[in-house]
């Protein structure tokens, strides 16, 4: 492959922190002179700036799970800031991979994780700076085959004609096997097409251009938005999972970047799923089921990561990290065992009431800084229906714990525009802050009194695909303001900080998470008038987005705010994570009916279909305690 | 703060290649990293977050590259230079690599402190077209504040150009207040007026700090030794 490190070593010293641009970070693996040229390459994209992407799980865990086979290698690439990138066109310098720094066009595979749902512009974004064909229907035989993965692809229309193959579900193996079919492919000199056909026969692979829209009728008819038309495409793709998690060793070899970034420490990855069934969350419906790594295997494997990457904190992540069975004796062990190493343990949430503070407690040690309670609702009835399983009783008993035991501030999270949402639950939201600032107050050291701080964060509701309230439109962006107003403006208490992400960008994620593959233009047209790095607040275009609506003829407020009924079709029907519609369908029943569902991994089976259908059952180390 | 109970370890290491590039945030955070990963007996200060006792000696800006950089980490149990030299060996990235240690007493003085004097040495990627004049003052711009250094207060050896013109070797001191002059942006200065193309495309782009556009004719530009005075 080319290197084309001396033309961007030639344009660091004009870009901003070049840092992100060098590679040979400890931990990375390079190719050598023994090794076949002709391996088949694999280049791992995450389609943001480094700092955001260097730590992502998916692309560290598939670039290993690559590099473990024979005939395969891996490489990982970000995309560049966007003072590098304007220069890097100026120059004519593609996209490059970081290891052997060559243009990614050059590997015969390139994998796009989807993180979130303000990464379409940059998906395109990233094949347009690497020279690659936006639409899979104008590669040749000589690029890459493009495949996305990641939690939007549940929802993979609005993608469908950027990317050749999509992946659904956990990648640890069908990357492997995507590799492999591609190495196959080539070296029987199959067509592209044919190909194509390999990666469909492969058990959660969507391969968009084998299906074709189906007409109103015939979607009533089936049940699907899109039919296939090749023999190898099938009607419904099952997510994968990957069976082997919980029995696998929690170490994942990482690179340790020199950069200062956003997560910038070992992750040990404790479990996966949660059950807890939160009605408007997606990754608790599709990362099901719940699986536990062993206390023995979790400690083992972070003394393991840290002796190896000399990293000073290890985080135990997950969903929901303190509903891990033996989440205690981990604690206990980890702390033992790091005692005057300056290494700090910590754990990503924690549950809302006090064993989830007591948890805290653990990893805290003396510094007590902040603490952040996702309550998502005002009040009892909303949380109800939303099946966020808290009461007051545990909200106070974690705030009073919390502030007896030294912490000064917490941050308490809520959602605005949530299914059945009334003024009066907002205003609920301001009641409880005001009361939880008072109950703080008391339990607060009085000598730490002016250190009391206690702050809200407010997110606009972006209904998911694959939840309980994928039915649900959006509110308008002036109503996600008025709404905010309302709990800013009963807030009188000036001791609490109010803050809130800009509602202007909420529709866009609404549309990716719902909208089907009319949509692509969509994103296409708005990439062209100028969107790029969507997540950013200083980046986010509103105008390129509105502007390509008119211009592509797509009522965007229509497709983001719209009820769908019961009975339509959704443009998603043909991806399944495994939980049945008629168990959402019901869940979103519950939910008018203000009836909450408890989490199976405590209260026994809900009915949600996976594991019957596959033969399964979530897999946790100990009885779980609630 | 001197703990006649903890040892003192001076350690040497370059800042080379590609780690150039890092600025010294960046490097003392893979350095303590690499202690980690030496699995050194390193002492923990005490306070609400413990961190690990290191000093880093004075700063290189952004592709300002390093051949005598130093540190001091202190240990809480003696470890032999050249049981620690193999301990390193395998935990450093090759271009921020350890390259020899020694301990140092506890009233010795903090290695930023210790070597005010810095040589540099530029190599060129084309040899110079003109004489070099070394400018009187160098203006650094910087949060919007310009401030203008007379280069006498500052530069101790005048530059030595070789034979075929390509490198140029300076040294430069750090005043008693601590204040001292970038060498990138010295530099800078220095070869103005060399290369007309390379002078308009550094007043275009309006770079104030680092080597910017002049990075066209720079190959590298390196400490390469640090000394009292």
């Amino acid at each position: 492959m080319r290197d084309l490190w001396p033309q961007v070593k030639a344009l660091l010293p004009l870009v901003e922190h070049p840092v992100r641009y060098i590679d040979h970070e400890f931990g990375t693996v390079h190719r050598s002179a023994d090794d076949d040229p002709n391996d088949t390459s694999y280049c791992m994209i995450y389609p943001d700036t480094y700092e955001l992407g260097q730590a992502n799980q998916a692309v560290r865990i598939l670039v290993n799970a690559v590099n473990a086979h024979p005939h395969m290698f891996a490489e990982r690439a970000y995309l560049p800031a966007a003072d590098f990138i304007d220069l890097m066109r100026a120059h004519d310098l593609p996209l490059f991979s970081m290891e052997s720094c060559a243009p990614v066009a050059d590997f015969d595979i390139v994998g796009i994780t989807l993180p979130h749902e303000l990464a379409a512009t940059n998906v395109l974004e990233t094949l347009d700076l690497a020279g690659i064909p936006l639409h899979s229907h104008d590669r040749t035989e000589d690029d890459p085959f493009v495949v996305a993965g990641g939690p939007c692809t549940y929802n993979p229309e609005p993608y469908a004609q950027f990317f050749d193959a999509i992946c659904i579900g956990e990648g640890e193996e069908q990357t492997v096997e995507i590799v492999d079919a591609v190495r196959a492919g080539r070296a029987a000199h199959k067509s592209r097409k044919e190909i194509l056909e390999d990666l469909a026969d492969i058990s959660g692979m969507y391969v968009p251009s084998f299906y074709e829209l189906s007409d109103n009728e015939t979607a009533k008819k089936t049940g699907y938005a899109v039919h296939p038309i090749n023999p190898h495409a099938k009607q419904v793709i099952e997510k994968r999972i990957w069976e082997g998690f919980a029995d696998s060793s929690a170490w994942e070899p990482c690179v340790v970047p020199y950069a200062e970034l956003v997560h910038d420490r070992l992750n040990i990855e404790i479990l996966r799923g949660c059950a807890r069934g939160c009605r408007f969350c997606q990754a608790g419906m599709t990362y099901r089921p719940v699986r536990e790594r062993s206390a023995d295997n979790i400690v083992k494997s972070a003394l393991e990561g840290l002796k190896k990457t000399g990293y000073d904190e290890v985080s135990l992540t997950s969903l929901s990290s303190t509903d891990h069975s033996q989440i205690r004796e981990i604690l206990t062990r980890l702390n033992k065992a790091l005692e005057g190493t300056g290494t700090r343990v910590s754990i990503p949430s924690q549950r809302l009431d006090a064993f989830g503070v007591g948890m805290a407690e653990l990893v805290a040690g003396k510094k007590r800084g902040g603490l952040t309670f996702a309550i998502e609702a005002g009040t009892q009835r909303l949380r109800d229906v939303i099946n966020k399983n808290v009461t007051e009783e545990n909200i106070f008993s974690a705030v009073d714990q919390a502030f007896h035991a030294g912490w000064h501030h917490c941050k308490l999270y809520f959602m605005v525009g949530l299914p059945t949402e009334t003024d009066d639950d907002l205003r609920g939201i301001a009641d409880i802050t005001q009361r939880v600032y008072e109950a703080a107050k008391k339990a607060i050291d009085p000598r730490q009194k002016n250190r009391l701080k206690v702050g809200i964060s407010l997110a606009v509701f972006v209904p998911k695909s694959q939840t309980p309230f994928q039915w649900d439109g959006q509110i308008s962006p002036e109503e996600a303001q008025r709404r905010i107003n309302i709990v800013r403006d009963a807030i009188t208490n000036r001791g609490i900080d109010v803050s809130w992400h800009d509602p202007r960008s909420s529709f866009v994620e609404a549309i990716m998470s719902r909208g089907g593959r009319e949509c692509g233009p969509l994103i296409e047209q708005a990439w062209k008038n100028g969107a790029r790095f969507d997540a950013w607040r200083e980046f986010f275009d509103e105008d390129a987005w509105r502007h390509a609506g008119d211009e592509v003829g797509i009522d965007v407020d229509s497709i983001a705010q719209r009820n769908f009924d019961f009975d339509e079709v959704l443009p998603w029907q043909h991806i399944t994570s495994g939980v049945h519609t008629s168990f959402l369908r019901l869940e979103r029943k519950r939910a008018e009916q203000e009836k909450v569902t408890p989490d199976c991994t405590f209260a026994g089976c809900t009915g949600c279909g996976l594991c019957t259908d596959r033969g399964i059952d979530f897999e946790t180390q100990e009885v779980r305690h609630g | 703060m001197a703990d006649p109970s903890l040892f003192r370890l001076r350690v040497w290491f370059k800042k080379q290649g590609r780690c150039a590039m890092l600025a010294h945030l960046e490097v003392a955070r893979t350095i303590e990293r690499e202690i980690r990963r030496a699995h050194l007996p390193f002492a923990i200060s005490n306070g609400f977050s413990p961190h690990m006792r290191i000093s880093l000696g004075s700063a290189l800006p952004v592709g300002v590259g390093g051949t005598k950089e130093c540190f001091d980490v202190f240990l809480t149990q003696y470890v032999s230079p050249q049981r620690v030299m193999e301990q390193f060996a395998s935990a450093c990235a090759p271009d921020l690599a350890v390259t020899s240690c020694k301990y140092v007493g506890p009233h010795d003085p903090a290695p930023s402190a210790a070597y005010p004097i810095s040589k540099y040495e530029l190599v060129l990627t084309r040899p110079l077209a003109h004489e070099l004049s070394v400018p009187e003052t160098v203006t650094v711009v910087r949060k919007k504040k310009t401030r203008i250094l007379q280069v006498s207060d500052f530069l101790v050896d005048p530059p030595q150009v070789s034979a075929d013109k390509t490198t140029i070797t300076f040294s430069t001191k750090a005043q008693s207040t601590g204040a001292t002059m970038r060498p990138d942006v010295f530099v800078c200065a220095l070869l103005s007026g060399q290369w007309p193309e390379i002078d308009a495309a550094c007043q275009s782009e309006g770079h104030t700090l680092g080597l910017g556009h002049m990075a066209a004719a720079v190959d590298t530009l390196t400490r390469i030794d640090q000394r009292m005075i």
